[in-house]
């Protein structure tokens, strides 16, 4: 326990000292101060707009941020040899991994409501200065927000656990987006396959997709943005199962990910 | 109980185009508790191969490491030693005095005595003036003795060493050779790797080689030297005060002296001449 504090730790403070990550903060932070100013471009739903622009600007950044620092973190402790100091002390490669992990975890759910905290400040001014019809629900907007949160951290899961077992830069960063892209469009396609369009396929084509649907992570169960935009009640049943599926999914991910690691030659 | 027990130890890797590369065949070793054992070994013989195993960093094909009793397998067996990777690399972000401490946290040192120690080694190996700088600004020299610093730092009961003078200069290297002469007179277990001769000599008690995987000689650096004597150079002044030298092979040195000393020179002194490391290490590779 205590060496998975110590690699937490020093996981969260190379993550605080990177100045990669420092000037994507700062992108972030100029991307919520054009917000407004592209939020007019709708004349009557400028709040609406506000609301869309401000989450979809925190998941892409939290996006870039998840990918990079997930598919990069195992890959460059080996690359630049510290893997070998560190596990040639009293570390095992299991709190290695959980350290690792969290560290990106907290950076990662730091940085969702430190954006959540500037959309709201943009959110707040723009529906001021253009007050809409419907309501500003700040809970709606949040829940949205820390579910976009926990859906980077399962992002982040599959992202160490290509990590773990690749020895380039390139295949965890591209899985994890291939993964991301068909995460997010999975519940579609498994709506289209099983409605009625979807039975002129053939049951094979139809078992596959169902397969891989129920293989590959759902993202699209984390996203509550349009119950946050217009204001529409956040049941509170979905958010329970996107919870408990969220534990599972990501329990199992990092179990795998420290079975292939605690298995890997560090040559 | 044996500080460090090889047992049977090989390694097999799958090279380019799925061949089989042999790292390490069969290798039997027992390092004694404060025992000096230098490991030689050309380039690619398998040393690192080896210290890579008892550090759990990679999977013997078979055979078994046991530190201390301890597997190496049972991250728990590094608790009891201080390790210098080859080419040693640390987080680069940090500064020598911050990466100290994460080792010292990491061995469960008090806060208190890790200060202390940290204080200790940093002035030890001349980094006291450069510890608070990131370590990415580093030389390599002073990364190599920081490397030295974060394995002395928790005072463990045995050195794991691969090539440490690696990347140092000349002071460098004395200090180095100076720590594990002072790790010896300590009753600290010391197993370093390096393919340089001289510098088993000077500190070893013990002497392995190896060779294309294989340990093909184990012993005790007195011994080698013993054995590698070739006669005796003995300096003297004559009972008419000139000086002479004189050739002796080892059987004759006893009727040599005799016959000086009945002649009343004196001597001022005898030299072995004698094969050194080198030889033996030559020797031992050549022939395998």
């Amino acid at each position: 326990m205590n060496n998975f504090r110590v690699i937490f730790e020093v996981t969260l403070k190379s993550l605080i000292r990177d100045r990669l990550l420092q000037v994507l903060l700062a992108c972030a932070l100029f991307i919520f101060l054009v917000v407004p100013a592209l939020s007019l471009f709708s004349m009557r739903q400028v709040q609406e707009l506000s609301v869309t622009l401000s989450l979809s600007a925190i998941s892409i950044i939290l996006l870039v941020l998840t990918v990079i620092l997930g598919s990069s973190s195992i890959w460059r402790d080996i690359e630049r040899r510290y893997l070998a100091s560190v596990l040639g002390l009293p570390v095992s490669r299991t709190s290695y991994i959980m350290g690792k992990f969290f560290g990106i975890v907290t950076f990662i759910m730091v940085g969702s409501i430190l954006l959540g905290l500037v959309a709201t400040v943009v959110i707040a001014l723009v529906s001021s200065q253009y007050p809409s019809d419907i309501p500003v629900r700040w809970l709606y907007i949040w829940a949205a927000i820390l579910m976009d949160g926990f859906k980077y951290v399962l992002v982040a899961a599959v992202a160490l656990l290509f990590s773990a077992v690749s020895t380039s830069f390139y295949l965890p960063f591209i899985a994890t987006l291939v993964v991301y892209f068909c995460g997010s469009a999975s519940q579609g396609v498994y709506e289209y396959i099983t409605s009625d369009y979807g039975k002129t396929m053939s049951a094979m084509t139809r078992n596959l997709i169902s397969s891989i649907y129920y293989l590959i992570p759902n993202f699209a169960a984390f996203d509550f943005k349009v119950q946050a935009v217009y204001p529409l009640a956040v049941p509170f049943q979905g958010l329970l199962f996107t919870g408990v599926y969220f534990l599972i999914y990501t329990g199992m991910v990092l179990m795998i990910a420290v079975w292939v690691f605690n298995r890997r030659e560090l040559a | 109980m044996n500080a460090l027990s090889i047992t049977g130890l090989s390694k097999t890797y799958r090279g380019k185009k799925l061949q089989k590369v042999t790292a390490l065949v069969g290798l039997d070793l027992e390092v004694a508790a404060g025992e000096v054992f230098g490991f030689l070994g050309p380039n690619g013989a398998g040393k690192s191969t080896t210290i890579k195993s008892v550090m759990g960093l990679i999977r013997p094909t078979a055979g078994a490491v046991k530190v201390y009793g301890v597997p190496a397998t049972d991250p728990s067996s590094r608790s009891r030693i201080g390790y210098l990777p080859e080419n040693p690399s640390f987080f680069d972000f940090m500064t020598a005095r911050e990466y100290l401490t994460f080792v010292g946290v990491t061995c469960g040192m008090d806060r208190s005595v890790l200060h202390k120690e940290s204080e200790r080694v940093l002035g030890l190996l001349d980094l006291a003036q450069a510890a608070d700088r990131p370590i990415r600004g580093y030389s390599k020299g002073m990364v190599q003795r920081l490397g030295l610093g974060q394995a002395l730092v928790h005072d463990p009961d045995m050195y794991i060493l691969d090539e440490p003078m690696s990347g140092l200069d000349p002071i460098g290297r004395a200090l180095v050779k100076d720590i594990i002469l002072d790790l010896k007179q300590r009753g600290k277990t010391v197993f370093f790797s390096t393919h340089i001769t001289a510098d088993v000599e000077a500190v070893c008690d013990r002497v392995g080689v190896i060779a294309k995987g294989v340990l093909e000689a184990v012993d005790s650096v007195d011994s080698i030297l013993e054995k590698g004597i070739l006669g005796y150079v003995i300096r003297f002044c004559s009972s008419d005060g000139s000086d002479g030298v004189k050739r002796v092979s080892r059987e004759e040195l006893d009727a040599a002296m005799r016959q000086l000393l009945e002649s009343k020179a004196v001597i001022k002194s005898v030299e072995p001449e004698r094969k050194d490391m080198e030889s033996f290490f030559l020797s031992v590779v050549v022939r395998s």
